[in-house]
């Protein structure tokens, strides 16, 4: 396999002299830190940096406006430098091996040929999306809501691939990693695993295809695994590994990172953080307001569109309300195009404010299985967030 | 097969995904083309920071930047002093940063410095 690696490009750059600390300009600087910066990343549209190594880019709202987001505006994620920079679809092999009777090493034209294509929608949400809403503030990518994407995956099911591969009575996890590597040797790497049963529940996809198109490098290419209804730290981007265990796994990202309180609404304070913790997977209930966006003016007497978009972690969206007056009253919204309830839900709902004054917007969902969003909430790696939101607007 | 065949038989299945890609629609999801040879290559851009200046800059650009750019605490609001002692402990003790004790608390200065409690004016 043919795979360079961006972070030991980046490392040797820094270590041969090569990358260059510019001369210190601090009011540049505090300039640049308090405003969006957009950047244009390969196969990317504008989006919001983050950070630059390893790149962390987030999707601007006004794409959250349409059921699918583009392929180029799909927010980016990676944990360690080592990002994959090249792949080549000739000679890339997915090795399946470990506790199964047949270990696999597929091409891309055998995982394409051999196994049953399906296709779902689903949302794509990083456990961090809007941690920088999180009050006390926690340290961590500091997200807005734009940490989340919504797309059409086509690819096969993980379960197929096991079958194929024969998994041995008594297995009990699956281990996954991709091509992205650490930039020094003692760094634990990206990897995950799921429960065998969630392996195998057939609607885990290994995707090659998001939006009828190959997915972008900085997205996963060639392949990558989809969990719908779960937290994308799962999505192992650029899979390359399947492993079969049958004795959990020590693994860095499921044992000591992304993990939550043991509770329900994932809920501690910082005066008493939660004694036991347990690795995050389904996405809460949440809904967000994409317009209006904070700060803009409304004319009273006049109409205007609130609009947003709502999840769940897989039962789909029963209902999303909203309150213009500070919660004493809700509405209900109207539901855009149902994609299936691993997908978002759009949602809008007309707004005419009679007097002026200072109005508190607030939008909040119920999803089919009952779940709601919660008044309040923090954790102390701003995970999981499905306080229900608001927006302050003026009405001139 | 020899290895002049062989040759021809990569070029014509070259030409054809060179062939399939022209024929892709485009999709609104703008659709990218398949690049003409197997190899999908990328290169990242740089997006070099002015790093802020303060106490240990030197200890904290060559043990920091080493594994990530600056923007990663650059992006992070303040914090006490505690909270960037366990931030730099993490990335000992789970990342495996090669940081001894003294310089540690050299790099916990410099970022109390820059993104410290926000003292009242």
């Amino acid at each position: 396999m043919l795979a360079s690696l961006g972070g030991y490009a980046a490392a040797s750059r820094f270590l041969g002299g090569r990358y260059v600390i510019p001369d210190l300009v601090p009011d540049v600087w505090a300039e640049s830190a308090s405003a969006a910066e957009l950047v244009r990343y390969p196969q990317k549209a504008e989006l919001i940096l983050l950070t630059d190594r390893p790149p962390q880019l987030e999707t601007p709202l006004r794409y959250f406006t349409t059921d699918l987001t583009p392929n180029d505006a799909f927010f980016v994620r990676w944990h360690l430098s080592g990002v994959p920079t090249s792949v080549d679809t000739g000679t890339f092999r997915l090795a399946v091996d470990g506790h199964v009777h047949n270990p696999l090493s597929l091409s891309l034209q055998k995982l394409r040929t051999k196994f049953e294509p399906v296709s779902l929608v689903a949302l794509c949400q990083c456990a961090g999306n809007s941690r920088s809403f999180f009050e006390p503030r926690v340290p961590g990518g500091q997200w807005g809501n734009g940490a989340m994407s919504n797309a059409r995956w086509k690819g096969v099911r993980l379960k197929d691939v096991l079958d194929a591969a024969g998994v041995k009575p008594g297995a009990v996890e699956v281990g996954l990693r991709g091509l992205d590597t650490a930039p020094l040797p003692q760094m634990p790497r990206y990897e995950k695993s799921l429960s065998i049963e969630r392996a195998r529940d057939t609607e885990v996809l290994l995707a090659y295809e998001m939006n009828d198109a190959p997915l972008p490098m900085l997205n996963g290419f060639p392949i990558r695994l989809v969990v719908p209804g779960w937290y994308s730290t799962y999505w192992v981007k650029s899979l390359s590994s399947i492993t079969v265990l049958d004795q959990p796994p020590k693994i860095f990202f499921m044992d000591t990172a992304y993990r939550i309180p043991d509770n329900a609404g994932a809920e501690e304070t910082p005066q008493q953080l939660a004694a036991k913790t347990v690795p995050i997977s389904r996405m809460a209930v949440r809904s967000i307001f994409v317009k209006p966006s904070p700060g803009e003016q409304f004319v009273a007497g006049k109409s205007y569109t609130l609009q947003g978009v709502a999840n769940d972690g897989g039962s789909g969206i029963r209902k999303v309300e909203v309150s213009t007056d500070d919660g004493k009253t809700w509405r209900d919204a109207t539901l855009g195009t149902d994609l299936g309830k691993y997908s978002w839900r759009l949602w809008r709902i007309e707004w005419a404010p009679v007097a002026k004054g200072n109005y508190r917007l607030q939008v909040r969902a119920t999803s089919n299985d009952g779940q709601h969003q919660a008044t309040s909430q923090w954790n102390r790696s701003g995970y999981q967030r499905d306080v229900i939101e608001h927006v302050d607007v003026v009405v001139a | 097969m020899k290895r002049r065949e062989s040759m021809f038989v990569l070029l014509i299945a070259l030409a054809l995904v060179a062939s399939a890609a022209s024929q892709q629609p485009d999709t609104p999801s703008k659709a990218r083309k398949v690049s003409k040879s197997a190899v999908e290559e990328i290169t990242l851009p740089n997006y070099p920071l002015d790093v802020p200046p303060g106490p240990n800059l030197a200890a904290f650009q060559q043990h920091c930047l080493l594994c990530h750019s600056a923007r990663y605490v650059t992006m992070q609001p303040h914090f006490s002093q505690t909270v960037w002692e366990k931030e730099v402990k993490k990335m000992v003790d789970a990342y495996g940063a090669p940081i001894t004790p003294e310089e540690q608390k050299q790099i916990v200065e410099y970022l109390v410095a820059i993104k410290g409690p926000v003292e009242s004016k």
